[in-house]
């Protein structure tokens, strides 16, 4: 039906119409392609309009030149004084010579991951436990200076690496919150002795400085006794009188006393209160 | 039944529309060329269909090479956005640290670099504290500099 020169040309056109679609690479901005020659690599496209040899090369991988979030899962790593913790981790990393990432290593992503994981288990390793909880910046500096070395061979740049969690595992918790409990309830039973100590040594100074004073009151009492005997002795010009005068003032306060109180009404007064006294005296005189 | 000089303008414009929606940038070629064939059947109505194929393989191949011829010289990144290489290279930085032994030298850059001013590096040649130095290549967090000849 169709004459020979017409199916000739339709399909050079056909021709035309795929080698020219081959030959047109449009790389997105964020992507650079592989392209390899006859299986052997060629070169690199960068983002754009890009004509390659249709036929010959074939554009062989597709890779980002994003920055790619990594998540490094959890893992229970052992620190030096043999304490578990559970870490995780999240890596930057971007890929600088995209020809050196595909074809210097199998999987990237999962090579980096396994880098990260083990570098971060090696250098948690060699903490203890409570350098490990309070030095992230640390460990997210020598995890970075590890890693980058390692990974420059495949044409990719570790940009940054954050530790995310770092937490010891629950059992470990428990212990720690233990320990802490245990820790406040000794100093509170510290400071409870040392308050009672303080009580009683200042009580018993209490009762020293009283005793003392009260000594010191005796002392006074007896001057001021002596001082009165001395002036009642000078007032009657010697003999006992002094001394039954003395006597009797007390016996008369006793008496007094004896009065206010609330059990004994009746109160027997001697009629003769110096014969009274002198009896008193007269037992003691002899 | 015999195409009409409009079946290739209509033809051509559908094609064109068409490279909205599939960006591959070879259809607009190939909607270019019937177009150009419409306004020869217009000017030669007695072409033949063949002959009319022809003309539109023709007229497709040698619009993409001419443009491309155009276009390439002109298709310089103007953006170096998500291209850690290439933002990096040819930059200068002031050594900080000179490189002794196995130990690398550091150098510090006046605006961050991929999230950083200072990068170790590697250079072939001797540098002094205090030079410049640009960056010629990228080794996983290492540069590799030379020292910048105009001082």
């Amino acid at each position: 039906m169709f004459s020979p020169g017409l199916t000739v040309v339709i399909f050079l056109l056909l021709l035309v119409i795929i080698t020219i679609s081959m030959g047109v690479r449009i790389v997105p901005q964020g992507f650079k392609f592989v392209v390899q020659r006859l299986g052997k690599y060629h070169s690199t496209l960068a983002p754009g309009l890009n004509i390659i040899i249709p036929y010959m090369d074939t554009v062989a991988y597709k890779v980002t030149t994003k920055d790619i979030v990594m998540d490094i899962p959890s893992q229970e790593v052992i620190t030096r004084d043999n304490a578990v913790i559970i870490t995780n981790a999240v890596a930057y990393i971007n890929i600088v010579s995209p020809e050196k990432a595909v074809y210097g290593v199998e999987d990237y992503r999962m090579a980096i991951q396994t880098l990260v994981q083990t570098s971060l288990r090696s250098i948690v390793g060699e903490m203890d436990l409570d350098d490990a909880l309070s030095s992230r910046d640390r460990i997210k500096a020598r995890l970075k200076e590890t890693i980058s070395d390692d990974i420059s061979d495949w044409g990719i740049m570790l940009k940054t690496v954050e530790i995310q969690d770092i937490n010891p595992s629950d059992t470990m918790q428990h212990a720690m919150e233990e320990q802490a409990a245990a820790e406040r309830a000794r100093r509170a039973t510290v400071t409870r002795a040392e308050g009672d100590k303080s009580a009683a040594i200042l009580q018993a100074d209490g009762r020293l400085e009283a005793s003392r004073r009260d000594a010191e009151a005796k002392v006074v009492l007896a001057e001021a006794d002596r001082e009165a005997i001395v002036k009642v002795a000078e007032a009657t010009k010697g003999g006992e009188l002094p001394l039954v005068f003395l006597l009797g003032q007390r016996y008369v306060d006793a008496m007094r006393k004896m009065a206010e109180n609330n059990n004994s009404k009746v109160i027997v007064l001697p009629a003769d209160l110096p014969a009274a006294v002198r009896g008193i005296m007269g037992t003691l005189g002899k | 039944m015999d195409l009409q000089y409009w079946h290739w303008l209509v033809f051509g414009m559908i094609l064109i529309i068409a490279e909205l929606f599939i960006p591959s940038f070879t259809i607009f070629w190939f909607g270019l060329g019937a177009l150009a064939v419409g306004g020869l059947i217009g000017l030669f109505p007695a072409l033949s269909l063949t002959m009319q194929l022809l003309l539109w393989a023709i007229f497709s191949a040698l619009l993409t090479t001419f443009w491309f011829l155009v276009m390439k010289p002109r298709m310089l990144d103007k953006t170096r956005a998500g291209m850690s290489r290439e933002a990096l290279l040819g930059e200068t930085g002031q050594v900080i640290s000179t490189p002794e032994g196995d130990r690398r030298g550091v150098v510090r850059f006046s605006k961050p670099l991929l999230g950083s001013d200072e990068w170790s590096f590697i250079c072939d040649e001797p540098v002094q504290l205090g030079d410049r130095v640009q960056i010629r290549d990228v080794s996983g967090n290492t540069l590799v500099v030379a020292p910048k000849n105009n001082k």
